[in-house]
Parts: C-alpha cells; sequence; structure tokens
C-alpha cells in the first residue's frame, strides 16, 4: 500500500511536488511559530486535541444514540462544520496567489495551473486530516450503531460511506463558500481594496462561524422539524441541510424533507462551481494583476491616531499591540477565535435579555457567562501576546530600551487591561441594565471586574516580555494538555465562584469577605509581578542567524 | 570618543570578529570597512548592546557602555544593515513609536517627525503601511528613526543602501555635517568612493581582524597606492577578480 503510494506520488511532476510541500508548510504560517518550534509536532498536537474530541464525540453517541439519534447527527455534522470553518479561516489567503508567489514564481517556468493544483492540493490536506481526526473514533461508532438500526451489514456500509460522504460534503461546501467569496472579491476589486477587505471578510466568516454555532439551537425530533416556526431556520442553516443530506444517504430521510437534502446538493454544487469559476479567473488575471499593483496606498487621506494613554511607553506599547492585534492576519485570527467565544456567550445572553421580561432577577445564568467572557478574553488576549509579530523588527525595541523592565510589564498589564479587562466588562455592564436587584448588579460588575484584575495578573506571571516580540505557543507548548486543562479548570473555577457569589449577594458579610479576598488575591498578584519585575531582564526572542540555507529538496 | 579595545566575538567558537582595536573621535567620520562577513555588522551589533563581546571592552567617552547601557543608548543612534522594521506600522506611526520608546517630549518629536519626513521625502506615505515601502523608503524610515533624539554616537551600517541619488547625496553632506557638530560617526559601507569623499579615517577589517587604521591620507602614501579601492583590494581581497569572473562565466557556459 506504502510502496502503491510512493509510486503514485513519484508519478506526478516534479515541480507539483516541490510547490505542494511548499504550500503545505505554508497553510499554516511558519512566521507565527516559535523559532524552536517544530511544525510536525505542532500539526501532530493539533490532530491530538481533534481526536480526543472524537473520542469524546465517540462516547456520547454510544450512551446517547439509543435515545435521542437526531440532536447527535446534528451535533457531528455541525462541529465538523464548525472545525472546518476554522480551518478555512486560518488558512485563509492559501489558496489563492499571494504576491510572493507572483514574485517569485512568475520569473520560473512553471505553468499558473501547476500552482494552483499545488495550492489546491495542500489546502485539502489540512481539510483532509483534520476531517479525518475528527472523525477517527465518531466516525466509526456512530455509522456502526445507526446501521444497526437497519439490522444488516448492507445497512452498516450503507451509514459509513454516508458519514463519511457527508462529512466531507459539508466541509467542501464550507471551503467552496469561502473560495468563492474571497475569488468575487479580488476580481471585482482593486487590489489594495481586496486586502482591506479581506481582512474583514476574514474575521466575519469566523463570528459567522462560531456565531452559527453556538447561537442556532437543535431540532430534535421529526415533528419540530416540521414545525412551522421553525422553517426558516432549516432553510437558511446549512447544518441542518446537510443533517438531512446524511439521512437521506442513510435511507432514513422522511420524504416530507427531502427539500433540505436538495439544498445541500444545490449549495454543493453552486459554491463548487463558484470555486472553480473564481480559482481559475483568478489564476489567469490576478497573478499579473497582484504584481502591477504595488501594495503601497497612497496616504493623502491617512490620519495618525495617537491618543495618550499614560507615560510614553506605556502608550507605545498598548497602542503597538492594538495596531498589531487589528492589522495582522494571524493575530487577529487567533484573538478572533476567543473573542468569537465572547461574542457568542454575550449574543445568547442578549438573546435571554431581549426575550425574558424586564426586569429579570440576577442569578448565576448571569454571572457564569460573565466570568466566562472574562476569562476568555484575557486568556486570550495573553496567548495572542505570545504570537510574534516580527522577530527580526525586535532590534529596535532593544536598542530603545531605556526604561527599568518594572516599566515595561506594567505597561503590559495596562494592554491587558485596556484591549481584554475593559471590553469585556463594559459589555457585560451594557447587558446588566435589564437585570435586577440593581445593588446586586452593582456587586457583580465590581466583583467582576476585581476577577479581571486577577486573571490580568496571574497572565503576566513570568511574563517579562513585550507582548508579540516572543513565542511560545503554539509550537513549543503542549497543546493538547493547555487546550484541555484550561476548559476544565476554567469550568471548576468559574462554577465555584458563582456558585459562591450567589449566595454571598444575599450576605452582606459574606460578600465583603469575598470581595475582600478578591481585591487582597489582585494586589498581592500585582505586588508579586512588581517585585518579580524589578530584578527582571526583559526578553526579546530573535531569529539566529543561518550559516547554510538547506531547500530541503533530497527527497526529489 | 568611541574606543574599542581587543573586542573579540566567538560564535561556537569560530571567532566572527578578532582583537579589534581602534578609536573613533568626535568630529570625524570613521569609516570601516571589509568584505561580506569580515565582521562588521558583528561590531556594529556589539557597540549597540544588542550582542555581547566574547572578550574586550567598548568604551564610549572615557567609560564602558556595558557600565550603564541604560545612559548610553540614549546617546546612540543606529541604521542596521538590513532594513527591518515593524511592516504592520506607518512611517508616522514606526517614528512616533520610537520617540516615545525614547521617551521624547510628545511635542518635539512631532514636529521633529513631521520635519524628518518631508526632508526625505516620505511625507505623502506616511501614514501607508510600511510593508508597501521600498527598500530606499525604508532606510529613509531608519535614518529618521536613528537621528530625531540627536543622539552623540552615529553608528551607520550600509546607510546607502537602496537610497535614490537624491536621497544618498543629502546623506552624503549631513553625515558630514553631524561630524562637524561634534558627533562621533561610525560609518560602515561597500561603496569606496562614498567613504573616500566621506571620511577622513578608516579602519579595514579583513577574516575578523583589523589589517588598517589610519586617515586615508596617510595610507595612500604608506601604501603608494592612488585610491581607496586600490588600497582596500591590495589589503582585503583575496581572490584575482578577473580570473575568477572568467571562471563564473566558464561555469554557465559548460
Amino acid at each position: 500500500m506504502h510502496k502503491s503510494i510512493e509510486a503514485l506520488v513519484a508519478r506526478l511532476p516534479l515541480d507539483f511536488r516541490v510547490l505542494y510541500r511548499q504550500f503545505l508548510l505554508r497553510v499554516i504560517d511558519l512566521e507565527a511559530l516559535s523559532i524552536q518550534a517544530d511544525v510536525v509536532g505542532f500539526l501532530g498536537q493539533f490532530a491530538g486535541v481533534l481526536i480526543m474530541l472524537s473520542i469524546i464525540h465517540a462516547f456520547r453517541i454510544y450512551l446517547f444514540l439509543g435515545v435521542e439519534t437526531w440532536p447527535i447527527e446534528q451535533y457531528l455534522i455541525a462541529t465538523m462544520m464548525l472545525v472546518a470553518g476554522l480551518i478555512v479561516v486560518i488558512s485563509w489567503d492559501a489558496t489563492f496567489p499571494d504576491r510572493r508567489d507572483a514574485m517569485v514564481l512568475s520569473p520560473l517556468p512553471v505553468a499558473p495551473h501547476t500552482i494552483l493544483f499545488a495550492k489546491i492540493a495542500a489546502s485539502c490536506a489540512v481539510l483532509g486530516l483534520s476531517i479525518l481526526a475528527l472523525n477517527v473514533f465518531s466516525g466509526l461508532v456512530c455509522p456502526l450503531l445507526l446501521g444497526a438500526q437497519h439490522g444488516t451489514t448492507l445497512g452498516r456500509i450503507q451509514s459509513f460511506a454516508a458519514y463519511w460522504f457527508t462529512m466531507a460534503a459539508a466541509s467542501a461546501f464550507l471551503y467552496c463558500s469561502v473560495l468563492t467569496a474571497q475569488g468575487l472579491t479580488a476580481l471585482l476589486l482593486p487590489r489594495r481594496l481586496f486586502l482591506r477587505l479581506s481582512a474583514i471578510l476574514q474575521l466575519a466568516a469566523f463570528g459567522l462561524f462560531l456565531g452559527v454555532y453556538f447561537v442556532q439551537g437543535t431540532i430534535a425530533t421529526p415533528a419540530a422539524t416540521a414545525d412551522p416556526a421553525n422553517q426558516r431556520l432549516l432553510a437558511w442553516s446549512p447544518s441542518f441541510w446537510f443533517f438531512a443530506l446524511f439521512n437521506q444517504l442513510n435511507g432514513s430521510l422522511p420524504p416530507q424533507f427531502s427539500w433540505l437534502a436538495s439544498r445541500a446538493w444545490a449549495g454543493l454544487g453552486t459554491v463548487a462551481v463558484g470555486a472553480t469559476l473564481a480559482l481559475i479567473l483568478c489564476y489567469v488575471r490576478t497573478m499579473k494583476k497582484t504584481v502591477e499593483e504595488p501594495d503601497l496606498v497612497p496616504g493623502a487621506g491617512g490620519s495618525h491616531w495617537a491618543p495618550n494613554l499614560g507615560p510614553p511607553l506605556q502608550t507605545a506599547l498598548v497602542l503597538f499591540s492594538f495596531r498589531s492585534l487589528t492589522r495582522s492576519r494571524q493575530h487577529r485570527v487567533l484573538l478572533a477565535f476567543y473573542f468569537s467565544v465572547v461574542f457568542a456567550i454575550a449574543l445568547s445572553l442578549l438573546r435571554t435579555v431581549l426575550s425574558a421580561p424586564a426586569p429579570i432577577l440576577l442569578s448565576p445564568d448571569f454571572y457564569i457567562p460573565t466570568l466566562m467572557m472574562m476569562s476568555f478574553a484575557v486568556f486570550g488576549l495573553r496567548s495572542v501576546f505570545s504570537l510574534p509579530i516580527s522577530l527580526t523588527a525586535n532590534w529596535v525595541l532593544r536598542t530603545t530600551q531605556l526604561c527599568s523592565s518594572e516599566r515595561y510589564v506594567a505597561a503590559t498589564r495596562r494592554t491587558l487591561l485596556f484591549l481584554g479587562v475593559a471590553p469585556v466588562w463594559l459589555v457585560a455592564a451594557l447587558l446588566s441594565l435589564s437585570f435586577r436587584p440593581f445593588h446586586h448588579v452593582v456587586a457583580h460588575l465590581a466583583l467582576l471586574a476585581l476577577y479581571g484584575w486577577i486573571l490580568s495578573e496571574l497572565g503576566l506571571i513570568g511574563f517579562h516580555k513585550v507582548p508579540f516580540t516572543c513565542s511560545y505557543l503554539p509550537g513549543k507548548s503542549n497543546i493538547q494538555l493547555v487546550f484541555w486543562g484550561f476548559l476544565v479548570v476554567l469550568l471548576v473555577v468559574v462554577m465555584s465562584i458563582a456558585e459562591f457569589e450567589q449566595r454571598a449577594l444575599h450576605d452582606p458579610i459574606l460578600f465583603v469577605s469575598m470581595s475582600s479576598a478578591f481585591a487582597a488575591m489582585a494586589s498581592g498578584l500585582w505586588a508579586f509581578n512588581r517585585h518579580q519585575a524589578k530584578s527582571a531582564v526583559i526578553y526579546f526572542e530573535e531569529v539566529p542567524d543561518i550559516t547554510i540555507q538547506t531547500l530541503g529538496l533530497q527527497r526529489d | 570618543m568611541l574606543e574599542l579595545r581587543h573586542v573579540t566575538k566567538r560564535f561556537s567558537s569560530i571567532p566572527a570578529v578578532d582583537d579589534v582595536s581602534f578609536t573613533a573621535r568626535p568630529g570625524e567620520v570613521t569609516g570601516y570597512l571589509g568584505p561580506n562577513g569580515s565582521g562588521k555588522s558583528t561590531t556594529m551589533k556589539m557597540i549597540t548592546g544588542l550582542i555581547e563581546a566574547t572578550l574586550g571592552h567598548i568604551f564610549f567617552e572615557g567609560k564602558p557602555i556595558q557600565d550603564d547601557l541604560i545612559a548610553f543608548k540614549r546617546r546612540m543612534g543606529y541604521v542596521p544593515e538590513e532594513p527591518y522594521l515593524y511592516n504592520h506600522l506607518s512611517a508616522v506611526e514606526y517614528l512616533t513609536m520610537v520617540a516615545q520608546l525614547r521617551d521624547l517630549p510628545a511635542r518635539q518629536s512631532s514636529d521633529c517627525i513631521e520635519g524628518m519626513l518631508q526632508s526625505l521625502s516620505l511625507h505623502d506615505d506616511r501614514h501607508a503601511s510600511i510593508s508597501g515601502y521600498s527598500k530606499g523608503m525604508r532606510q529613509k524610515v531608519l535614518i529618521a528613526a536613528a537621528l530625531m533624539h540627536n543622539p552623540d554616537l552615529i553608528l551607520l551600517d550600509e546607510p546607502f543602501s537602496g537610497l535614490d541619488v537624491g536621497t544618498a547625496l543629502v546623506l552624503r553632506s549631513l553625515i558630514q555635517e553631524l561630524a562637524a557638530r561634534g558627533k562621533v560617526v561610525l560609518f560602515s559601507s561597500h561603496e569606496l568612493d562614498t567613504v573616500e569623499r566621506v571620511c577622513s579615517h578608516v579602519v579595514i577589517l579583513h577574516r575578523g581582524k583589523v589589517v588598517a587604521d589610519d586617515s586615508i591620507e596617510r595610507l595612500r602614501s604608506l601604501m603608494e597606492l592612488p585610491t581607496l579601492e586600490a588600497i582596500f583590494s591590495q589589503l582585503a581581497v583575496e581572490q584575482d577578480t578577473e580570473s575568477m569572473a572568467r571562471q563564473i562565466a566558464d561555469l554557465i557556459h559548460a
């Protein structure tokens, strides 16, 4: 098997193989990884997270499939679409020719279609591996149990084929949708405008995928599916189309819902044609346009926004962080992941506020989401700090390092408070306007602010760095451990705080004790970090000088 | 006065800079020359404090720079060999950030940045992202960032790289003007014509070692050679350039 694959690969043209390998590594932007990172290891860890999720799904299917089939099927398809959507967003520009490709490959005797096929092959390889990792266990258990309901071997095989085809089709639908949208904007707009709009589209897609996943409900029974009140949701939500497609292929779809499966087929066909046309036209037209139109945007209409955010050093570093977060693709995407969770929680809270008659009684249903929002915002921001923006440009921060390390750590703290804690607190304050009693709302907001301060100080322990100048995640740490560890610890901590807060809000002495404990913990951590920073040396990671650059062509 | 005494830098026991000693005085431009890989940029980086010397000492105005690196950095301006900048910022944002990091008064730095951008013909593109700048435009940003705090020591590592003729002529005069105003200027370049016009004193480095340290006039008379190029070829160029060119031409015709 392995030999026949190797023989098949060897028959592919050499230029395709070389480009495919290059593009495969560039689907994940190498500049975003630590200089000590092992790319293969990183991809392995990422696959590990998905495999772990697959094991959890498999257990869930085993326990509940006999009781209720439809919600689990919907959940699996929606989760597959979410993961595929996140991968498509992370590898946003990977399929289209960029300026680097145009400048490097145009003078070489490489046909545009070879570049196109190599790029598609690289993106599909990453997407395919993700589908495989996410379904490696659930993709066996679910079809086997569903097939058992058919009672025949043929039924099992049919379920198995239906499951894997649906997962691949749902992922392909998202991939092709994004390609179509990108291709059309690239074709219709001037390159400079496209570059700006592409960044906004990327964030919008991220928010859309996560928002839809968290906000859209499930429709558990055939009766609920037939309910006229749900028809609008069914008609516009692709996860329900592919859910119907799965059941159609599995032979278990009631005839009255075949229109949903038809939508899946039609949608898939439309975006496949759209993506093919967009890609061909882009490679024919945009490669030339990319070289002809410089990325430099004339600055006649620009302006320089420079608010005073404290002492000059702190202002400089807060603005540097803000600009890095808003202008760098990798940073935006990673932050968008965390902030989309914040956004999704805020949306679901807003839905509660709008649907319930005012005033609403304050309860853990409000404490838990706001505490979760704060946690995701601060830890998300702190983890994005570890994604370098340009290691080679760090020299300027080193040659202008004229203040004590304590002041650099203070600037990082201010960045966390300004860009992480303050926005979430403001959103929570706005949402809390519908909740009563008012003094409980004020008390919760005070505790939330202290909680945000504590999280910021926790994030600063051992962080003697300027944001975006060093790398830790991803690449060096064990993502598998950090991801699951963070989720488990966070859930336990937030639930405990919410439970305690519920009692404290009805007992003034308990509330004073709780807020004093929070304030003491925050001040203690602040004093600890300040003390540590005094003797710390601000660390900057730099790319070592390369003596010999290998091209890695020895395999060919 | 900048003084290097027996400075050595080794990378994994291989010496990149080997026992280098020289002095750069205020009021004169010191040229720092050498072939690729001779250790010029490594020396510059050691003077800026970006890398530490394995052996030896660097003094500025008689004091070891490591004794108070922060005070030294306040008085130093540096244009690195490669124009690495934070590409997501605009020129005005980058220069404002550097001014803030140097704790310069806001009003003064804002006027200075505006004036620099005008003088260096970057004003029209001041709000554009540096990622779209040409190499010459990036070089201009680096020059502005290195000079706006009025440093006493100016380290220029290939400052003419990518500059258009007009800006190069302005920079050449500027270097002489700054030296005339009492600054210490250490200037590294491969453009020997420019070095000959601008510098009064040159240090030539070959394989990490200083092979000449004198005024250009004295080197000419001592070596009985007419130009700096001839002096440099004799001291630092090992191969026969014409036969090397023939060899390359033969290779591509093989």
